[in-house]
């Protein structure tokens, strides 16, 4: 999973608030969508519900892989909830985390946005790759490995731009340094893979009418 | 577009994450054991006394982040918010393929 693990103060004030407003525009554009249907779907409320509370349990429990780890559960908030609604839980996800003291308060704003990204490129590969494979234990897993990818380098790419306050070492040894952590973070995927993988083919066994795009 | 036999799907799943666990396995022996705090602290450069690891503590080797207290009080309310959410909207007696039955929003 992807998820800033820096304190209140790592980045300058401006940047902070550069990651917020990006983030609200995001999720306002999210409300406006959302807003704008004519009749919300009452099974995505409870997915997204679901989702909310699933992925906030998880995501608080480090998992002894490479010396600790986070699954996130967020390509499977976007397989399920789609990145709209998506997008609206990552932020009530981190908003909560923050308030049980795991991440700064002030990075709600970033991590929200490298959430997004998890999201919506775990959907857009979940949907792109029906045509292709229609098996939905590995459509899943490969949206999940994308998903989380992606996540990574929306987050190696914010921490790199917003620079981090208080340390010597330049751009080029903080992208190798968060290269590095990135790849192992990776290392998760593999478990997330497995584990989105198999809650979406039960899903698809006993409701498939509860997955976008593959409802009959 | 034709659609992958079943078989082929999974192979590149499984051709996928094998790539992956590679990279990972590599960029592991290159950093070391860490835990995530220590592991972002020393790859920005920040000093971070916790370089040690989050392995050893909580079951098994999991542990929590952030306060327990505020973490069940929180999942709490959650649960209560999904079961009022799965009553409220029916989603219990929505059959599979079927119109939905609750109420809409």
């Amino acid at each position: 999973m992807a998820h800033i693990h820096l304190e209140d103060g790592s980045f300058s004030l401006f940047w902070v608030i550069v990651w917020w407003t990006a983030a609200i525009i995001l999720v306002g554009i999210s409300l406006y969508l959302l807003r704008s249907e004519k009749k919300t779907d009452s099974r995505k409320i409870t997915i997204a519900a679901f989702c909310t509370a699933a992925a906030f349990a998880i995501f608080q429990v480090s998992i002894p892989v490479f010396g600790g780890v986070h699954i996130t559960l967020t390509p499977l908030i976007g397989i399920l909830a789609g990145p709209v609604i998506g997008s609206l839980v990552v932020l009530i996800i981190n908003i909560l985390s923050a308030a049980i003291g795991h991440g700064g308060w002030g990075m709600i704003g970033a991590n929200t946005l490298v959430n997004i990204v998890e999201v919506a490129v775990a959907y857009a590969t979940w949907r792109l790759l029906k045509p292709f494979i229609p098996d939905l234990f590995s459509r899943a897993g490969i949206a999940t490995v994308a998903g989380l990818l992606s996540g990574n380098i929306a987050m190696i790419l914010i921490i790199v731009i917003s620079g981090v306050q208080g340390v010597n070492q330049g751009t080029a040894q903080i992208l190798t340094g968060l290269s590095l952590l990135a790849a192992v973070n990776m290392g998760v995927a593999v478990i997330e893979a497995f584990v989105t993988g198999l809650i979406v083919t039960y899903i698809g066994k006993v409701r498939p009418d509860l997955l976008l795009g593959e409802r009959p | 577009m034709t659609a992958l036999p079943g078989k082929k799907g999974l192979l590149i799943f499984l051709l996928l994450l094998a790539l992956v666990i590679i990279v990972s396995l590599a960029a592991y022996r290159m950093t070391g054991q860490m835990g995530i705090e220590g592991r972002f602290s020393h790859a920005v450069g920040l000093e971070s006394g916790e370089e040690a690891g989050e392995e050893g503590g909580g079951w098994f080797g999991l542990s929590l982040e952030g306060n327990p207290v505020f973490y069940g009080i929180v999942l709490g309310a959650l649960a209560v918010l999904c079961y009022a959410s799965y009553r409220h909207f029916s989603v219990c007696n929505d059959p599979p393929g079927s119109a939905k039955k609750g109420s809409d929003t």
